[in-house]
Order: C-alpha cells, then sequence, then structure tokens
C-alpha cells in the first residue's frame, strides 16, 4: 500500500517538473514588471496584465515570422508526406529490384547529420539562387524529415493487412481504388503521427533559418524569438509573452492529435 | 499523388497485388512491364531527393575538406587543393580534442540520462492511479511540444542571475550565497544547465515510447513469474529487460543521433562561451564556418564529426542492417 503511495508522490513531483517551465512561462508573461523583478516572487501572479503581450505582439516581425514559419513548415511537411507515402507503398507493397538497398537508404540517410552540412547546402543554394529565399528552408525541411517519414510510413503501411486491399479489388476496385478507399483511410494515424514529427522538426529548426536568411522580413519565429532577447535585454516578461505566443499554436495542436500521435509515433518509429 | 493515380487507368486489366501472391508468375505478362515500373516510379522523387538533398551535399562537404576555401576563394570562385591540411591543422589545436571530448561525455551524459529517466518513468507509469498518470502524460506532452527556442528562454529566465526564480527561491531557503549567482560563468555548469533542459524536452518521447513497449507486455508472464516467486527486480530482469531491450536499443540509437547534433540550445545561451568553455563540435564547426567564413576548415570538422557519429553508432546500426536484410 505504502508503495503504491510512493509511486503516485513520485508522479506528481514529476508532473511538477515536466509542467513547472511552461506554467512559469505563461504565469511571468501576465506579471507587470516590477513583480518580475523585485527579489520576491509570488508562484500565482497577484496582479496580472497584457502589456507583456501586446509588447511581444507588437514588436516588428511577429505576424510576419510566423506566417514563413507556417509557411515553410507546412510547404515541407506536406512534401515529405506525399514522397514519403509514395516511397512508403512500394517499399511495404511491392517486390522489385534493389528494394533492400532503398530500405537500407533510408535508415543511412537517416544519420545525415545536417549540422555538419550546413556549408555544401549554403553553396548549393547560393548556386540555386535560393540564398535569402523561403523555398530554400522548405527543401532543407523536407530532406531532413524525408527519411524519418517514408520509413514511419512505410511502417504503418506494414500494419494494414493487405488482405482488405485485395478484398476490396475482388469487390471490383481498380488498385488505386483499392487503396484510396481502403489503405488510406486506415493510415490516418500514422499520417498524423509522421506529420507531428515533421512539423516539430520543421517549426523548430534554427541554424538553417538562422544562416541561409539574412533579411529581416523573412525570418522565421525562432530567430525571431532568438532577436528578442538581445533587442530588450533584460525585458523577461515580454520575452515570455513572445515564448508563449510561439508555444500556444504548438500546444493546441498536440493536445489535439495527442492520442493519435503518441501510439502512432511508437507503433511506426519503432516497430518499423 | 499523381503518380499512384495513373495507376487507376492504366493497370485495370491486372487487379491481383504487385506480390509474389500468385502461384506461378509465368501468366501476368500482360500489363507487366508497367508493373515492373511502378515502384520505381513511386520511389523516384524519395530517390531523387535524397541523393540530391543529402547525398550531394555529403559528397560536396567531402571535397570541400580537402580545399582551401575561405571568403576570398569562395567569392572568386578559385579551387585551390590542399590535401590533408585542414585535417593536420584541426587536429593539432589543442582546443580541438578538448572540444571533441566534451563532445562526447556531453552527448553520453544527456543520453544516459535520458534513457534511464525514460525507462523509470515508463515503469512508474505502470505503477500509479490513472488519475496521477494522466496528469503526468499531459504534463509531459507540455514538455515536448514546447518549441526549442521558447523552452531555451524560459530557461535562461528560470537561471537568470538576477531575476530568476531558481536563485530567489534558494535565497529564500536560507542559501544567500545565491543572491545574484550566475549559472554561465564556467563551461560546465553551463553545459550542465543546457543538458537539463535537454533531458527534460528529451524524455517525453522516451518515457512515451518506452511504456508503449511495457504495456505490451503480456500480463500472463508477470503472473507466472509471481507464481515462480520471482522478486519485482528478478520479474523485471527476467520479463520486462528481455521484451523491451530492442525498444530501448531504439530509442538510445535516435537519441544519441539526436543530441550529438544540439547546437540551438547551446547556440542561444553562450553561443559556446564563456571563453569557448561550453562549445561542442556543431558549434565550433558553425563558427569555423559561418562566423570565421573558413568553409574549407569547418568542412574538415564537420567530416570528423560524421566519422564520429558513425563510429558511436555502428555497432548499432550493423545490428540494424542485418535485421532488415532478413526482411
Amino acid at each position: 500500500m505504502t508503495k503504491k503511495v510512493t509511486a503516485n508522490v513520485v508522479g506528481v513531483v514529476l508532473a511538477v517538473f515536466f509542467a513547472f517551465p511552461v506554467y512559469w512561462m505563461l504565469s511571468s508573461a501576465f506579471k507587470p514588471t516590477k513583480d518580475l523583478v523585485s527579489s520576491d516572487y509570488d508562484l500565482v501572479p497577484l496582479s496580472v496584465t497584457a502589456t507583456n503581450f501586446a509588447t511581444a505582439w507588437n514588436k516588428p516581425g511577429f505576424l510576419g515570422a510566423m506566417g514563413n514559419s507556417l509557411f515553410v513548415t507546412l510547404g515541407a511537411v506536406l512534401a515529405s508526406i506525399v514522397v514519403g507515402l509514395l516511397a512508403a507503398v512500394a517499399m511495404s507493397r511491392m517486390r522489385f529490384k534493389g528494394r533492400k538497398q532503398f530500405v537500407l537508404l533510408m535508415l543511412v540517410a537517416q544519420m545525415a547529420p545536417f549540422e555538419a552540412l550546413l556549408i555544401p547546402m549554403f553553396l548549393m543554394m547560393r548556386d540555386l539562387e535560393l540564398l535569402d529565399r523561403l523555398p530554400s528552408l522548405i527543401l532543407i525541411y523536407f530532406a531532413v524529415t524525408l527519411p524519418f517519414c517514408a520509413w514511419t510510413l512505410r511502417g504503418f503501411v506494414n500494419g494494414i493487412p493487405l488482405e482488405l486491399e485485395e478484398a476490396a479489388m475482388v469487390d471490383g476496385c481498380g488498385r488505386w481504388g483499392a487503396f484510396r478507399r481502403v489503405t488510406l483511410p486506415l493510415l490516418g494515424p500514422g499520417l498524423v503521427a509522421t506529420s507531428v514529427f515533421a512539423f516539430v522538426t520543421a517549426w523548430n529548426e534554427f541554424l538553417y533559418a538562422l544562416s541561409l536568411i539574412k533579411d529581416q522580413s523573412k525570418e522565421t519565429l525562432p530567430v525571431w524569438l532568438s532577436g528578442f532577447q538581445t533587442a530588450f535585454g533584460t525585458d523577461w516578461g515580454g520575452a515570455m509573452a513572445a515564448s508563449a505566443l510561439f508555444t500556444l499554436p504548438v500546444l493546441v495542436f498536440f493536445l489535439i492529435v495527442q492520442r493519435k500521435m503518441v501510439t502512432g509515433v511508437t507503433a511506426g518509429a519503432v516497430k518499423g | 499523388m499523381t503518380a499512384v493515380h495513373t495507376t487507376d487507368a492504366a493497370v485495370p486489366t491486372n487487379s491481383s497485388a504487385p506480390r509474389r501472391a500468385a502461384p506461378g508468375g509465368a501468366p501476368r505478362r500482360r500489363g507487366s512491364a508497367f508493373d515492373r515500373l511502378l515502384p520505381y516510379l513511386l520511389l523516384a522523387p524519395a530517390l531523387v531527393a535524397i541523393l540530391w538533398l543529402i547525398g550531394w551535399p555529403v559528397l560536396s562537404l567531402l571535397v570541400t575538406s580537402f580545399r582551401q576555401l575561405n571568403l576570398k576563394e569562395l567569392t572568386r570562385g578559385q579551387v585551390v587543393w590542399v590535401g590533408l591540411d585542414n585535417y593536420t591543422k584541426i587536429f593539432a589545436e589543442p582546443e580541438f580534442w578538448t572540444i571533441t571530448v566534451r563532445t562526447v561525455v556531453f552527448t553520453a551524459a544527456v543520453v544516459a540520462v535520458s534513457v534511464v529517466a525514460g525507462l523509470l518513468i515508463a515503469l512508474l507509469m505502470r505503477q500509479i492511479s490513472p488519475v496521477v498518470r494522466v496528469v503526468l502524460q499531459i504534463a509531459m506532452l507540455l514538455a515536448w511540444a514546447m518549441p526549442l527556442l521558447a523552452a531555451t528562454t524560459v530557461y535562461q529566465w528560470i537561471f537568470d542571475q538576477q531575476y530568476g526564480i531558481l536563485n530567489k527561491t534558494l535565497v529564500k531557503l536560507g542559501f544567500d550565497g545565491f543572491a545574484g549567482f550566475s549559472w554561465f560563468t564556467t563551461g560546465t555548469s553551463t553545459l550542465a544547465v543546457i543538458g537539463l533542459l535537454i533531458v527534460w524536452q528529451a524524455i517525453p518521447f522516451l518515457a512515451f515510447s518506452l511504456y508503449a513497449g511495457v504495456i505490451g507486455i503480456p500480463r500472463e508472464q508477470y503472473e507466472a513469474a509471481g507464481i515462480d516467486g520471482a522478486s519485482a527486480w528478478q520479474a523485471f530482469r527476467n520479463v520486462t529487460w528481455p521484451e523491451i531491450r530492442p525498444l530501448l536499443l531504439m530509442v538510445t540509437f535516435l537519441s544519441l543521433l539526436w543530441d550529438f547534433k544540439v547546437f540551438a540550445q547551446i547556440w542561444a545561451f553562450k553561443k559556446g562561451g564563456p571563453d569557448g568553455a561550453s562549445t561542442t563540435l556543431p558549434v565550433y564547426q558553425y563558427l569555423e564556418g559561418i562566423s570565421k567564413s573558413h568553409f574549407g576548415v569547418a568542412a574538415a570538422v564537420s567530416v570528423v564529426m560524421m566519422a564520429l557519429l558513425a563510429l558511436l553508432t555502428f555497432q548499432y546500426l550493423r545490428r540494424l542492417l542485418r535485421q532488415e536484410g532478413s526482411l
């Protein structure tokens, strides 16, 4: 009995450990500056203000950066899901010469250290005349996420019995019809889980966004946020509000797809 | 999608699955030219993308590492081969070895802590009441969902010298020495804070994955172990461990890949400072390449990074390849 109580107490302590920084970001964002810089502090804000959010919102570039991030992220996610799904179907459903080699390529490509490929990428984008342009980031994030997406989706397609498709074909569907009506809907959670992974990767990316984009009107949210700190020095309230604005869309998205995502990520990525 | 769509019109005759399912493949001649082509058509976009956007940069990185390539050569488009000069230059630098050792130790520590903690939390989640479990899971989801740079900013705020809640709390508890204490005067404590941040964000994925593995173990196996009079530790050793070992290896491998390459958090905290004391290889190659425009040297550093990563994961990758080979 006491063992059970101990376990629960540890669980609660851990929950506080994980949630605290998120809570502290939000509560700091709502506090007036004088409360933030006093030597004392209150765990629950005593006075609440929206000034910090106004500061962050009005700092030049927020909406632009949000738009840039969404454009780049969605572009990359869409591309790697479509291209990855095509490859996954081929790898999982078809037997052909070179299949094994291709599967190996997908594995090895996941090891590509993109942080180390910065310079060749830089030169490549220069030659393509894509420096300082957002499509360069779409291409790169697409390449970063593609091997993982194809690999994971392959696991999900493997998990759907081929007999279902065959049954649909007996009932008069063409191969594409059977795939679209039977397999594609069953792939739903897999597609969600894979997209979330690609989304988070692209949404978070900092190094390439920092190095390839110099034009301030084209910067993405991570770069915008990192600029916030130097620009405002010790305005922690503003920085926290900006972080909260940056976090909120992802948080909402995560909580919505949470169930599918958790089972999906593990089932697909790990069971391969 | 277009590539798939064409199948609809093109292969109405051959409706049987493109697998070895049909006994005696000989009669399946008609329309099979397209059939044989189809997998390659489906793979083509991915193959082109990978060779072009990953393969080519890797190749060109290798080539660049044998060239002298600074801003001057870059703008003039000069090609100056220097053989192994870049490598001998970085290997002669004592700082490079310090950074390499630091990177490996830091990666190992972060991976070990987060994998072990992730496993313990996965096991804990099986023990606790459903309410606490849901609360813990939501808390972990919050940490997981927080964008990297936002999380980094919050940690900087918590550890802030003047106004951070950590110092304020420590002072309240009577540790007056922490008034205005800076956590970022040494590389070790800077990396410790960054490591904590990375672990905090890494655990949720690990815990969720391992929890999925743990609850997948059939209950009968534990019951059988219980009948045999196994202790909790023995049950773990003989039932849990063999079942989750492959999963554990997989997530350790992924963590290794991810944590070895950490850049954004380190850069955002102190740009590798103070005095380069929290610089790791990714930061080093960024400083050499982008800040100092020594592209050849930076490429050599990157090649060493890739070699190191390959070395660190070699054993596991070989296992994985062997498994895949049997498919």
